[in-house]
């Protein structure tokens, strides 16, 4: 009769649930944030009513963060936003407080900064927030501007009221004409003496940039300083007075980048746009080339272990020696040996006339070998191959950052008895040294079941990488 | 030897042993007789230190076990083996898991030895090959015997029988009887019986002990009890409805 | 006067053996752990008991979880149609199912299968001297019977409550967008936004303490049995009363303190 023992219907149950429950928790913390990842950055707001820890921040309508915390620091609302580690963010990013949903939830909207600006990291501040928008204000100030224009629109009509004003107003007008002609014409003749006012024009923003990332600098370093300076510098109108000041200077570039007229075609000249842009793609291709070169030596890393278990009911003590080859993030190889003071037990029964006759054999202090292969799977880890010298497999959990770690395994597949079926589990204690407790041949039918406790080593080892990746082994 | 002196126990209100003195001689049958619900059952219960005295102590191989801890009680309880009324096999066991029970317990042995030793008593109890059956499919009579093999599983020096032969029939009452004796002789052991059947007392027994209202109120050879003079004891050994002993 | 003193004679004796028996519950509890920690553990019987706690209960957690996911997702939808916000019907079935209807349900329905059938076996064992037996051999009966039942009822319960979490969102889903078409995307976007990972843990730690109670309230009832066949029935019966008004009651507590 073919039946399932207790042992595999259980395990086949627990197995099934901790996939359902691995495949939900990786819905639903998608993004890695319950898990700590990411990177902490900041910004200040005047307001931030209604938001909460954990609202989503978006760039563009996508999800690249959530909110970590939020604290009061000198009567602003500073909030530390948890940024997905591959999203980076520009320096010069705006952020603002937005509303979705029908219930209103608010989120942080971030619009992205200028390419090529340097990117935010960990603990650095967004310093272009946006106001909420306050709608009394906004009444307020239209007030404002209605009575101007009245104003404006009142001493307009003083001005062009009777028949002489219509007659100025087309003089001026007549005078303007002229005036555009002439200039076109000075223009036109001056065609190479412009070109040569732009590129110095060009070198001045030049220098300006490098200017101002000097500035920046210096401001920085003011920034923290609490002294004298620093006070003044503080000072919000200063700030607001730069402020104003940089942003009239990005709309004169920005009409000069538009302006289709001379000037415009002059710095928009397409051949040499492409020209230094294919050269531009070149290095670039070059650059990667060497990033790849870079990368694979950097992601092939290997590990070296010591591992011992004391087994409480047998009293004996187990050693195993791995090294860990992990030429890719998600796999690896597992190579080691177990010195096992049980050695390794054949039973052999020959049945001859009714009598059944079993034969023990201990080879004792005899060494076992492991070698698998193991593929990462987010916190899940399969491997299987040769275990303790026999065929198996194993399933390794991670938890809390890696902190914890599950290990289930089965090896040992005999047709006449139960497989050596192994778990436990192991907490990092320190870097390097980690702590495991256990059970090991916990359903064994030949009396081995024993609960264990060890102790493992393991380390990161450099100079085998090298040896292995077959790159030379740098020197001092 | 199982000395019980003084014991006095109550369940509630009611009186169960009352002053209670008894020695259990080594090597020997010692068949405890007397009324159903005269509290036979508790006495036997109290050798083992299942129930404790309220008052008294039960002096085994010169340990008064009323005063024992945990630990200390399982250390001689290992002496014991127990045949209960009903043999209390385990529902969710086999025989051969119920008769293992003790040795996977107790011992350290290899499951082939364990195998070996439940064979062994099993067809001692004259039921070889019932290794894989269930409790719920075997007599009353076969659930006895697989009791009492699994009682000299760990081979006791003391067997206490509850009840062994209620509520079977005349042929089987005269197996376990036979068999009774015969693991005695084999094993050498001390047994203790509690039985109201009168044919199978004189048949077992090497002393009798009559308990009525809480006391002992004969102890003695065959020989002796049936000739005593003990009105209680002649209108047991008659089954007369006449007498001291009350039919509520 | 008379009448008012019986009454409160009565109230008080209730008070006093309610208090003795969860006592006597909490010193069970104090020697089972005791127990679980000296060797050697009863792996055979962890398992067999996993596989009566955990495996056979399946079929009736998976159709209570999902007539459950079902029902809140029919429900939620009329409430949320009144602002036209039925997307957020899924994020209600998720949220309802993993903090509160996933454990709480899966654990009484698991005390009606298992908790009670602990104390009915027990309690058999109880009144035909199984359990003497194993004093008599030596063998203590809460290492034997209890701590199994126990290791099994914590490890397993949120096992079962992780299946029932999943088909109540399914069952949801399938409510929401295969009949009543809600968008399909909007849907699993509000689960995966409002849900968080806490929500899905601290329901299965939930879960985890009232595999404690059902287990620890069954094999104390069925533990102290008495009086025959009559006394198995009554104790089944108070085991299941008793483990369904803990395990609401403490679930308002555990709550209180997780969210």
């Amino acid at each position: 009769m073919f039946s399932i023992s207790t042992e595999a219907k259980v395990g086949l149950f627990v197995l099934v649930a901790l996939i359902i429950l691995g495949y939900m928790s990786f819905r639903v913390g998608e993004y890695g944030f319950g898990l700590k990842k990411g990177y902490i950055i900041k910004a200040a707001f005047e307001n931030v009513t209604g938001l909460d820890k954990d609202a989503s921040i978006l760039v563009a309508g996508v999800e690249v963060g959530r909110v970590e915390s939020i604290a009061l620091k000198d009567g602003m609302a500073v909030v530390s936003m948890r940024i997905l580690p591959d999203v980076k963010l520009e320096r010069d990013v705006r952020v603002s407080i937005k509303s979705y949903g029908i219930l209103g939830d608010k989120y942080i909207e971030i619009e992205p900064g200028t390419r090529g600006v340097s990117s935010l990291g960990e603990g650095e501040e967004i310093t272009r927030v946006e106001k909420q928008a306050d709608i009394d204000k906004i009444l307020r100030d239209l007030g404002t501007i209605a009575q101007d224009v009245m104003a404006v629109t009142a001493s307009l009509k003083k001005v062009i009221g009777g028949e002489e004003g219509v007659e100025n107003l087309s003089a001026i007008v007549r005078n303007t004409r002229e005036l555009s002609d002439n200039l076109n014409k000075v223009v036109k003749q001056n065609d190479e003496k412009f070109s040569v006012m732009v590129d110095s024009l060009k070198n001045a923003a030049m220098q300006m940039d490098k200017t101002f990332s000097a500035l920046s600098d210096i401001t920085e370093r003011i920034n923290e300083g609490e002294g004298t300076i620093g006070r003044l510098v503080n000072d919000r109108e200063v700030f607001d007075n730069l402020d104003r000041t940089v942003a009239s200077l990005q709309d004169i570039t920005d009409k000069i980048n538009k302006g289709e007229g001379t000037i415009g075609k002059l710095v928009n000249d397409e051949e040499t746009v492409e020209n230094l842009n294919a050269s531009l793609k070149s290095l670039d291709r070059s650059m990667e080339g060497i990033d790849r070169y870079i990368s694979k030596a950097e992601q092939f890393r290997t590990f070296l272990s010591y591992r011992g278990e004391y087994l409480f009911d047998t009293s004996d003590a187990k050693s195993y020696v791995d090294i860990k080859i992990q030429p890719k993030q998600d796999k690896f190889y597992i190579l080691g040996v177990v010195a096992d003071p049980r050695g390794k037990r054949t039973v052999t029964e020959t049945t001859t006339g009714g009598t059944t006759t079993r034969k023990e054999k201990w080879e004792r202090d005899e060494l076992l070998f492991n070698l698998m292969i193991g593929k990462r799977y987010k916190d899940i880890v399969l491997r299987g191959g040769i275990l303790e010298s026999t065929g198996g497999v194993g399933i390794d959990y991670f938890a809390f950052d890696d902190t914890l770690k599950f290990t289930f395994e089965a090896f040992d597949f005999d047709a006449d008895r139960d497989p050596h079926l192994k778990i436990y589990g192991e907490y990092r204690l320190f870097k390097h040294v980690y702590l495991m407790a256990g059970w090991d041949d916990f359903i064994s039918d030949e009396r081995n079941s024993s609960p264990f406790a060890g102790i493992a080593i393991r380390f990161e080892d450099d100079d085998l990488k090298y040896l292995l990746t077959s790159s030379p082994i740098p020197t001092k | 030897m199982i000395e019980l002196i003084d014991i006095h126990k109550s369940f509630g209100s009611q009186k169960v042993l009352d002053g209670l003195n008894l020695t259990i001689e080594d090597g020997r049958t010692t068949v405890i007789i007397g009324k159903s619900g005269g509290g036979k059952s508790v006495l036997l219960k109290h050798m083992i230190g299942l129930l404790r005295p309220d008052s008294g102590r039960v002096i085994v191989d010169g340990v008064d076990i009323t005063r024992l801890g945990d630990k200390e009680l399982n250390e001689v309880r290992k002496k014991f083996g127990m045949l209960f009324q009903e043999a209390a096999l385990f529902d969710s066991m086999n025989v051969e898991e119920n008769v293992a029970f003790p040795l996977r317990e107790h011992t350290k042995k290899k499951d082939s030895e364990i195998r070996e030793i439940v064979r062994e008593r099993l067809s001692a109890v004259g039921l070889p090959g019932v290794e894989k059956k269930m409790p719920s499919e075997l007599s009353g009579g076969m659930r006895k015997r697989v009791g009492l093999a699994r009682a000299l599983a760990m081979q006791p020096r003391i067997i206490l029988f509850d009840e062994p032969t209620t509520g079977l029939d005349p042929v089987m009452t005269e197996a376990i009887n036979e068999l009774i004796i015969r693991t005695q002789k084999n094993f050498d052991v001390t047994c203790v019986v509690i039985s109201h059947d009168v044919g199978s007392i004189f048949k077992i027994g090497h002393t009798i002990a009559m308990l009525y209202e809480g006391k002992i109120v004969e102890y003695g050879a065959p020989e002796e009890i049936r000739k005593s003079e003990n009105p209680v004891m002649h209108q047991f050994l008659a089954g007369s409805l006449e007498g001291p002993i009350s039919i509520m | 006067m008379n009448r008012i003193s019986i009454a409160l004679d009565n109230f008080g004796r209730a008070v006093l053996s309610n208090v003795e028996e969860m006592g006597k519950i909490l010193l069970l509890f104090v020697s089972t752990l005791v127990w679980m920690v000296r060797p050697p553990l009863k792996v055979r019987l962890i398992f067999k008991q996993m596989e009566f706690v955990g495996v056979k209960s399946i079929y009736v957690v998976v159709l209570t979880g999902t007539f459950t996911g079902m029902v809140l997702a029919l429900q939620s939808y009329y409430g949320f149609r009144m602002f036209s916000a039925e997307s957020l019907v899924g994020s209600t079935v998720a949220l309802s199912m993993t903090r509160e209807l996933g454990p709480v349900l899966t654990a009484l329905m698991v005390t009606a299968r298992a908790g009670s059938a602990m104390a009915a076996e027990l309690g058999t064992m109880r009144v035909t001297e199984q359990i003497d037996a194993l004093y008599v051999m030596a063998a203590n009966p809460v290492k034997h019977l209890i701590v199994p039942r126990i290791v099994a009822s914590v490890f397993m319960l949120p096992i079962l409550t992780i299946v029932s979490d999943f088909m109540g969102i399914m069952g949801g889903y399938f409510v929401g967008v295969t009949i009543l078409n809600i968008n399909e995307g909007s849907f699993v976007r509000n689960i995966t936004r409002y849900v968080d990972l806490d929500d899905l843990y601290n329901g299965l730690i939930k879960a985890a303490v009232f595999g404690l109670i059902l287990s620890l309230v069954g094999c104390y009832k069925g533990f102290n049995t008495s009086g025959g066949a009559e006394g198995v029935g009554r104790a089944t019966t108070e085991a299941v009363v008793l483990s369904s008004i803990t395990i609401l009651i403490s679930d308002y507590f555990l709550t209180a303190i997780m969210f």
